[in-house]
Order: structure tokens, then C-alpha cells, then sequence
């Protein structure tokens, strides 16, 4: 990955990054303000229905205060205990219910049966357990009616004044949606009053059927199974009632407030459809659940901020993700770039070429680095320069040096025979004769090693280049293998001469002939480094996508001068030699393409020696 | 002397002016309010005649048919007709035209097999006695009535009563005095029937003098007659009843005992209906029968929740005929049934399992009131015997099927004005309107 990308992948995750924190912390307070928002508005809700609770359980209360005080219930209670005879009272519950404006009336008599019912005008001669409640508060009760369904109410019992024994009234008023109607409900909110069907009494094993249900649901104890028709707000039954059931339910079982969020549309509804749902358990005296109020308030305000601020956080993410790449491209013409061109020319430099310049602009870090790329080149090319020379001056030194040694041998013993010539001039013309003789033979000899010497200094200046065509590394061996197998083995001091070719195909794109005079002089050098016997090995074998040829030798090894200047043309240590040969193997390699280099202990470690020394050739395989 | 002679002169004077004011004046209107629909009766009874009649003596009276006489055992009957009787159209009665009436009456469910003519007499067979014949075409189902072609103007059926079907209006009917009456014209003119009126209603009328005659249910009797209203009322005469079906659970007649023994009648008579009528476990009262003791009426509810057993019947509905006290007396049935471990729900539905309804005891005649109870059941056959022996044994026989459950006698009862005289009530407990009239106030 390059700098300019690593740039633009770090600026666009911190942007992004840095927005996300910021989104999610806005988001999260938003929620978090939203919830208590609604819980402010939930508990001011509750705090009001309370009130309203209250206000109409005082004026339940009051009125059926004012109806046992009145003289029809006194009148009533005064004949009822003269007469014993509770039938002609069969309709009184009706009118002064109807009279106080109440939805439920009972008349109940000291035996705790019911002389009169409004609601359920046949219940007469039956018992009201409710007439013995002893408080004085209203309390929820749920009213069996003749259609078999029942209702829920509040209730209020009063002992008609004066009467002895007692009479009482058990009046009531439903708590349904005309309740919830007069309730202040603000603006996005909905109620809903959850009531059970209620504990039927008319079951077949009821002993005392037709009295009225003050059952409830104890709390712990298992609610009977949630039905949505039952779930009313002030305009009738609540769209989605099936998805409150787990709130409804944890209320009714639990007995306590119980809070959760709502998607009336179901939970693959939309969000904005979700609700912030309490449920809040209503119950009697005995601390039974009797009904559930729902308040739910809508979340789509919240929901459609947290939407507005996610599309904004994805804008500016967009946003900033734009100018980081926007960034990223002036950091790349600002400081990418000239380091990538920084980089290439190092590359072009490691690859040999020197004569690289990069641009320097600015005054920064980067122009300084540039600066000093170019005057590092510069140096390396001046460098190179001189070292070439210095080489060149070496190599001249060298050939010269090498020149006049190989040419002093030859030169001497020709100065020698001249100059015996010149005094046998002296001698006796046989004698003369013999000695001219003998100096014209060695005069053609070492004429013959001069041009010999000089021929092989023009042979290396004039290395060819190579002819390439595709050769088998295995015929290369057993080529030179066949050349000097027999001289390895009818030396004096026999070298066993052995070849290890791999039987795979190693095409080579070579010139044959060179090839074979680099492995021939290989050969020579390590018949000569035996000269008492050994061990003489030529391999081949194929090493990825080059053929590795090797000439494995026993001698003596080489010493650290030797592996120093070992292809330095005209180094030599043998007596008779012109140092060209390793130089020449060097040559023809290069030519190819490939490398050479030597193993011997020497090579290694300047301190070790022996051990024998092996050149391996890394040529290239034939691609095609 | 003189002193004396006025003295007398002046009592004689006033003597005839108080006979004349007793005497039965023609004219006026009398305005008579019901809660119904009026259409079953009093206009049923004004309006149309059967070929006899029972007064409110209990006896039983020539009509349509002036004399009759049987034969073969009660198995042939023959009715005369009463000549110079004519339908409020104008046409003679006749023995065909009485016949296409009483053919129509009986829907195929006749208690005869045939019926013919003979010169002006009408001639009723049957493969069974029917020693009730006379008594039988006394009943309201049998009274005669003639097409009045087509129905496009009412009345569609015009009948041969004292009265006359002269307008119908929303809420109520008149009727005018037939003045080719064969009894003779009745007092009143005109009478206005105001239907659909509320009991309170229709006494709040009577108290303010827009109202001659009202109803007075049997629950209200006590109320009526502490408010000293002028109350006419009759001895029981509708039979309170829970019909049960033999359909589906209540196939099981163990169940039907059942739910007969598990009804508490004294808590219908004692607050329901106010003590008014009799507690009854017998389709004919006490006073019609003199052994509806022998069938007890106590509610007994652990034998109830026994014949019951381990079965848990489905839903029953219980329906019931009206409103009011028969709307609560349902509602009480109910209650006393889920004690016996039924499961009852009261429904205002014309059919259901269980039917509470009033059942009118048409005759004073044991014989043809249970014959026309049995046949308002569903049984067609005729009674073999009218003996008492008779009679009880096939109220037995029929009341041991549980198919049908007495609970109470009831009167009936009307609220009379101050100008009404003479009125009486039937034996049915309507009232007799064709024998009564106004005093006009000078």
C-alpha cells in the first residue's frame, strides 16, 4: 500500500472515526434527554390521572354519601326493617342510581344480601361481599353484568343513615373510556385501560354464582391470557393492542409500574412507529391488579432526530472522507509524491543508475531529504567515477605489471641467446654453428610464448558475444565431461572425475561454445588446484527458474586473498598464467545473465581454510 | 203541605236524574293505551268473533254460530250460523267464508280432519273425540276474518265484531262502532287505541285524563293499587312458562329435570311479580284444575346439580317473550340455573334453548284451556277425555317429557278512568270493551 493511500486510509478513518464518536454521543444524549422527557411526561400523566382518580373517587363517594343520607334511602331502610319484605324495593336501585348519576347501585340489606340491584336487577336475595368492605375510600371492584361480561369500577359503600340495622348502598361508576376521555392527554400521546375479563363466578362449581368479582390478579400469580380487544383508549380499541402484551403482562404479573418500548405496527415496524410504553397496574385494596393504564408516548420525534443526525454524521463523514481525499491528494503533491520520487530514484539508483535527480522543492523536510538524495547521487556517480578509473588505472597497472612479467620470461632467455649468439661469434664456426643453432630454436620457442601471451591478451579484449540458442545444461556437462574425463584419470596423481546431472529438461538460452570454455576453464583450475589427486565434480541441477551449474574440486581451497581478487582480471596464482581465465569465466557469465561464485572455506571465514572449493554458475532458465 | 210536596218533588227529581246518569249512554270515545302493538288484542277481540264466545263469567256463549250439537262419539260437530251477520265490507257471512277463515287459522295444524258445509252449517270430523270443540272455536286463533282483497288500503281482513277497523296511524289504531252489529251497536263510538305506550306512560295519561284505559302488568298491581287506581283485574289467566328444547344437550331429559328443579318460583312471585298470581307447577291453575298441588313447584337444588352429574352442557341461550318483568325474570332464571352449575345466557333472540313465555289459558274449561296449552306446544293431538282423571293424566304425561316448566299463574289487569263504566274484563283478562261505556261529563 503507498503513502498516498496509507494517507487518505488514516485521514478517512479518523474522519470517520472522529465523527462516529461524535454521532453516537450525540445520539446517545438525545435518547437519553427523549427518555427522560417522556418519563417526565409519563409520571406528570400518572401524577394527573391519580388526581382525576381521586377527584372522582371524592365525588363518588360524595354522592353516595348524599344518597344514604337522603329520606327516600332513610325511608327506605326504615320500612324494609318494619316490613322484612325487601320485594317492593326491586327497582329502588335503579332510579336513585339513575337519580345520583352512578352506573352501579346496590341496596344491600343487614344480611348482607342484596335487596336491590341497578345493574343487575335479578341479583336480588343474593350476598355482595363488597357491602363489607369497611373503609371508607372508594376501591376498584370488577361488576359482573347479566350479558355475562363484567366491568370495572370504582365503589364507594355507605351505610344508609339512621338505619338500624344496617342498609347499605354499594354505588359505583366505571372506569372505561369515557374515564379515559376526560383525561388531559398531551399531544403524541396514547392511553389505553388494559381490564381483564375478570374471574367468571358462573362457573358450574360456583357456590355463590351472581355475587359480584373482587378478584383481581395477586401479584406472582399466573394472568389470565392477554386478550387485545381489551385493551381501550378514549376512542376505542388501540391499533397493534397484541404488541403491548409483554408490557401488559410483566405489569399484571409483577404488580408494578413496568416500562418498554412499543411497535404497535409489530417489531418489524417501522421505527418511527415505536412507542415509549408504561404500563401501570391499578389495583384494589387487597393489592390485586384489577386493570392496567397504558401510557404510550410516541417516539417518532426522537426517532426522526436520531435519523436527522445519523444522515447528517453520514454527510460530514462523506464530507470529511471527500477532503481527506482531497487532503490526501495535496499531502501526495505536498509530501507523497516527491518521497515516491524519493523512493523510484532510489530504486533506479539500487539498479545501477546513478545519474538520477529528483526534484527539490520547498524548504521542508522533504526538500532537505531531496537535497541530499541528489548530492548523495552525485557523490555515488563522482565515486563511481573515479573508482572506474581507479580500476581502469588498477586494471592497466595490472595488465602492465602482468604484461611485463609474462613478457620478461620470454624476453630474457631471448636477450640471453642473442647475446650468446653475439660471443659465439668468437668461437669456432662449429661451434658457432651448434650454438646457432640451439638459439634459433630457443629464439622461435620463446617467440612462440610471446605470441601465445599476446595472442590470449587479444582473445580476452576481444571476448564475442555470445550467439544464443537453446542448449540442455546435461549435453554442456557431458560435453566437457567427455573432454576431460580421460586426461582427469590418466594424470599422475589420478582425479577421479564424476558428473551429477539431473535428469529434469534445464534449457538454457546460451552460446554453447562459451559456455563450454567458462566450464573448461573451470575444470583446468581445479585439475590444477589437485596436483596430488582427488575429486573432480560437475552438476547440474535446476533451482527455480535458473540452472545451477557447479565444478566441485578437493584441493587445498583458496585463501581470503584468493576469494578477494579471484575474477580480477589478470590474477593469478599459479606460475604460469595470465589471469584471464576466472576473468573470462566472469565474462561469458555476465553475458548471460547470470552470476558465479565460489565456495570455499576461505570465502566464508578469513580464518578458515581448506576444504576443497566449488564455483557454481546461476544461469537463467530458457523462458520460452 | 206544600213543605211536603216539594220536598217529594225535589227527591223524585233528583232520583231520575241520578238514574239517568247511570243509564249506559252511547257516543264518545274511549281511549284505551297498550304497550304492544295492539294487534293480538283488544282490537283481535273487537274487531273479530269466533263462532262461540266465552263471557266473563266463564260461560260459554253462541257468537257467529248460534247453536251446535255433535256426534259419533265428539267426533262430528255441526255449527250453525247466525243469519243476517255481515263482515265489516258489507258481505253476508257464509259457511264457506267461515271455513276459508278457519282453514287459514289453523295453518294446517287443525285439531279436526275436515271441514265442510251444509246449508248454513259448518261441520266439523275428526278420527278423534273432540268433546272441546265448542270451547276450542271460542279461542282467539279461531276467530273469523275475510280478505279484504287486495291489501293495498288496509285493513287487509275485515271480521264481523262490534267494532270496526276505521284508520290505522303510527302508534296506534281506530276502530267505530259497528252499527250493524248483530248484538246491537256498542255504547262508544269511536274507540282510539294508542300502542307502544310505556306502563308509566300510560298511567301518567290515565292520571291526567287523556287516557280511559291502561295497562296494569301483574308486577305493578301493588304500585297501581297504592296509587288508588281504579285496577280491574282477573284471576290467573296467563301461564308463565320456560319451554325447553329437545335439541342438542337438551336431548338428555336428565338434564331438562334438571334445569326444571333448579328454578326458584318464589323469588319470581315474591319479588318479580309482587306477589301477584300463583306459584304453579302445573299448567292449569289450582282454581281451574283443583290438583295443581299435586305437582310441586319447590325448588330443590341439590336434586338439580345430581340429575346434572359430571356433565358440563354447552352454552344454553335463554330467550323470552316481551320485556320488563320478563326480561328480569329470564335474568333471575339464569342465575338460578349457574347455581346448578348450567352456563345460561339471556338473549332477546325469538329462538333459543330455553324460552320463557306467557302462555294465555283461553278457556275456563280445564279440558280446552290444557288442549290449547298442549297445542300452543306443539302437540296437535286433541285430549281423549275431559274427565278430570283425563285431564290430569295428560297434564302428567305431558309435564314428565320436561319439555315444558309451569312457574307461575298470573292475572292480568287493566287501569280504568273515571268516565269508563260498565267495563269487565274477559276470561282471558282483556278487556271487554264492546259492553262498556263513557259517562260524559254535563
Amino acid at each position: 500500500m503507498s503513502l498516498r493511500q496509507r494517507l487518505l486510509l488514516l485521514l478517512s478513518l479518523t474522519v470517520a472515526a472522529a465523527v462516529a464518536a461524535v454521532s453516537w454521543t450525540v445520539l446517545l444524549r438525545i435518547r437519553h434527554v427523549f427518555e427522560q422527557r417522556d418519563q417526565e411526561e409519563t409520571a406528570l400523566f400518572v401524577s394527573q390521572f391519580q388526581r382525576e382518580f381521586q377527584h372522582r373517587s371524592a365525588q363518588l363517594a360524595a354522592a353516595v354519601d348524599r344518597l344514604a343520607a337522603n329520606e327516600h334511602a332513610r325511608a327506605l331502610a326504615y320500612q324494609l326493617d318494619q316490613t322484612n319484605d325487601a320485594s317492593p324495593f326491586l327497582t329502588e336501585a335503579a332510579s336513585m342510581a339513575q337519580d345520583a348519576q352512578l352506573d352501579f347501585l346496590e341496596i344491600v340489606g343487614p344480611d348482607g344480601k342484596i335487596v336491590s340491584s341497578a345493574q343487575w336487577p335479578a341479583r336480588f336475595g343474593y350476598p355482595e361481599p363488597a357491602a363489607q368492605e369497611t373503609g371508607n375510600e372508594p376501591f376498584l371492584k370488577r361488576e359482573e353484568l347479566p350479558d355475562g361480561s363484567t366491568a370495572l369500577g370504582t365503589f364507594a359503600v355507605r351505610t344508609i343513615d339512621g338505619a338500624q340495622p344496617p342498609v347499605r348502598l354499594v354505588g359505583g361508576e366505571r372506569l372505561d373510556q369515557s374515564f379515559l376521555a376526560d383525561l388531559p392527554v398531551a399531544p403524541g400521546m396514547t392511553i389505553g385501560l388494559y381490564t381483564d375479563a375478570g374471574q367468571s363466578s358462573a362457573s358450574a362449581n360456583s357456590a355463590m354464582p351472581g355475587t359480584s368479582s373482587v378478584n383481581g390478579i395477586a401479584p406472582g400469580s399466573a394472568p389470565p391470557p392477554f386478550d387485545p380487544s381489551r385493551l381501550a383508549g378514549a376512542a376505542g380499541p388501540i391499533a397493534g393492542a397484541a404488541n403491548f402484551q409483554s408490557l401488559i403482562d410483566a405489569a399484571r404479573t409483577s404488580g408494578q409500574q413496568t416500562s418498554g418500548i412499543v411497535n404497535p405496527s409489530g417489531p418489524a415496524g417501522p421505527r418511527e412507529a415505536s412507542l415509549s410504553a408504561t404500563a401501570i397496574p391499578l389495583k384494589n385494596q387487597s393489592g390485586n391488579v384489577m386493570a392496567v393504564l397504558v401510557v404510550a408516548l410516541s417516539r417518532s420525534g426522537m426517532v426522526q432526530a436520531q435519523q436527522h443526525i445519523r444522515a447528517i454524521a453520514y454527510g460530514v463523514a462523506a464530507g470529511g472522507i471527500l477532503l481527506a481525499i482531497a487532503f490526501s491528494l495535496w499531502i501526495a503533491a505536498r509530501v507523497s509524491r516527491p518521497i515516491e520520487q524519493l523512493a523510484r530514484a532510489a530504486g533506479e539508483v539500487a539498479a545501477g543508475n546513478w545519474d538520477v535527480h529528483v526534484p527539490e522543492r520547498g524548504h521542508d523536510e522533504v526538500s532537505v531529504l531531496a537535497q541530499s538524495f541528489n548530492h548523495m547521487t552525485q557523490q555515488l556517480t563522482s565515486q563511481r567515477e573515479r573508482l572506474i578509473q581507479s580500476e581502469r588505472v588498477a586494471a592497466w597497472r595490472e595488465l602492465a605489471r602482468r604484461l611485463a612479467h609474462e613478457l620478461k620470461n620470454p624476453l630474457f632467455p631471448l636477450q640471453l641467446t642473442v647475446e650468446n649468439l653475439a660471443r659465439a661469434r668468437q668461437l669456432p664456426e662449429a661451434e658457432f654453428d651448434e650454438i646457432f643453432k640451439e638459439s634459433t630454436t630457443t629464439l622461435s620457442a620463446e617467440i612462440a610464448n610471446l605470441k601465445a601471451i599476446i595472442g590470449r591478451f587479444s582473445d580476452f579484449s576481444k571476448m564475442p558475444k555470445p550467439e544464443l540458442e537453446r542448449i540442455d545444461a546435461k549435453d554442456l556437462i557431458a560435453r566437457v565431461a567427455s573432454l576431460y574425463a580421460t586426461a582427469a584419470a590418466t594424470k599422475e596423481s589420478k582425479i577421479d572425475f564424476e558428473t551429477n546431472v539431473d535428469p529434469a529438461p534445464m534449457p538454457l538460452d546460451a552460446d554453447p561454445e562459451l559456455l563450454h570454455r567458462a566450464l573448461s576453464n573451470l575444470v583446468l583450475n581445479a585439475m590444477d588446484a589437485m596436483p596430488d589427486g582427488g575429486s573432480l565434480t560437475l552438476s547440474a541441477h535446476p533451482k527455480g527458474d535458473a540452472v545451477e551449474l557447479r565444478v566441485s574440486d578437493t584441493g587445498a581451497g583458496l585463501t581470503p586473498e584468493e576469494c578477494e581478487r579471484l575474477f580480477t582480471p589478470y590474477y593469478t596464482t599459479k606460475q604460469h598464467g595470465t589471469g584471464l581465465g576466472l576473468a573470462i569465466v566472469q565474462s561469458v557469465v555476465a553475458d548471460h545473465h547470470g552470476s558465479i561464485t565460489v565456495e570455499s572455506r576461505a570465502c566464508i571465514a578469513e580464518s578458515q581454510t581448506g576444504g576443497g572449493t566449488t564455483f557454481i554458475i546461476t544461469l537463467p532458465k530458457d523462458s520460452s | 203541605m206544600l213543605r211536603r210536596s216539594a220536598i217529594s218533588f225535589f227527591l223524585v227529581f233528583v232520583g231520575i236524574a241520578g238514574w239517568a246518569r247511570t243509564r249506559p249512554h252511547y257516543g264518545g270515545t274511549l281511549r284505551v293505551e297498550v304497550a304492544g302493538d295492539g294487534i293480538e288484542s283488544p282490537v283481535l277481540h273487537l274487531v273479530f268473533e269466533g263462532l262461540t264466545r266465552t263471557k266473563p263469567d266463564d260461560t260459554l256463549q253462541p257468537a257467529l254460530a248460534t247453536e251446535w250439537k255433535s256426534t259419533n262419539g265428539d267426533r262430528r260437530w255441526e255449527f250453525t250460523l247466525r243469519d243476517g251477520v255481515t263482515f265489516h265490507n258489507g258481505l253476508p257471512l257464509s259457511a264457506d267464508r267461515a271455513i276459508a277463515s278457519l282453514t287459514k287459522d289453523c295453518n294446517g295444524a287443525c285439531p279436526w280432519t275436515s271441514l265442510r258445509t251444509q246449508g248454513n252449517a259448518i261441520i266439523f270430523a275428526s278420527d278423534s273425540p273432540m268433546p272441546e270443540m265448542p270451547s276450542l272455536l271460542a279461542e282467539d286463533q279461531f276467530r273469523i276474518s275475510l280478505d279484504n282483497g287486495n291489501c293495498g288500503t288496509p285493513p287487509c281482513s275485515v271480521g264481523t265484531g262490534p267494532f270496526e277497523l276505521a284508520g290505522q296511524r303510527p302508534g296506534g289504531f281506530t276502530l267505530a262502532a259497528n252499527e250493524n252489529y248483530w248484538a246491537g251497536r256498542p255504547y262508544a263510538d269511536t274507540i282510539e287505541l294508542v300502542t307502544g305506550r310505556s306502563v308509566r306512560d300510560q298511567w301518567l295519561d290515565l292520571s291526567v285524563g287523556r287516557a280511559d284505559i291502561v295497562e296494569v302488568p301483574p308486577e305493578e298491581l301493588r304500585l297501581a293499587q297504592q296509587q288508588r287506581m281504579t285496577v280491574l283485574s282477573s284471576p290467573p289467566v296467563d301461564l308463565l312458562a320456560l319451554e325447553i328444547s329437545t335439541n342438542g344437550a337438551l336431548a338428555n331429559q336428565s338434564l331438562r329435570a334438571a334445569i326444571s328443579l333448579a328454578i326458584d318460583r318464589a323469588a319470581l312471585f315474591n319479588v318479580i311479580f309482587q306477589k301477584q298470581g300463583e306459584i304453579t307447577a302445573s299448567i292449569l291453575p289450582q282454581s281451574l284444575s283443583g290438583y295443581a298441588f299435586l305437582f310441586p313447584a319447590e325448588r330443590d337444588l341439590a336434586k338439580s346439580q345430581d340429575l346434572r352429574g359430571g356433565l358440563k352442557p354447552p352454552t344454553l341461550s335463554l330467550g323470552y317473550q316481551g320485556s320488563g318483568s320478563m326480561q328480569l325474570a329470564a335474568q333471575r332464571i339464569a342465575l338460578n340455573l349457574r347455581e346448578a352449575g348450567f352456563d345460561v345466557q339471556v338473549t332477546s333472540a325469538s329462538h333459543a334453548d330455553l324460552m320463557l313465555r306467557s302462555i294465555p289459558l283461553a278457556s275456563a274449561d280445564p279440558a280446552a284451556a290444557l288442549e290449547s296449552v298442549l297445542r300452543a306446544s306443539g302437540e296437535t293431538a286433541p285430549l281423549a277425555a275431559i274427565s278430570p282423571t283425563a285431564v290430569y293424566r295428560a297434564e302428567h304425561d305431558f309435564l314428565d317429557r320436561k319439555t315444558l316448566v309451569p312457574l307461575l299463574d298470573l292475572p292480568r289487569a287493566c287501569a280504568v278512568g273515571t268516565r269508563v263504566r260498565d267495563l269487565m274484563l274477559g276470561v282471558d283478562g282483556t278487556p271487554d270493551l264492546a259492553d262498556a261505556w263513557i259517562e260524559v261529563t254535563p
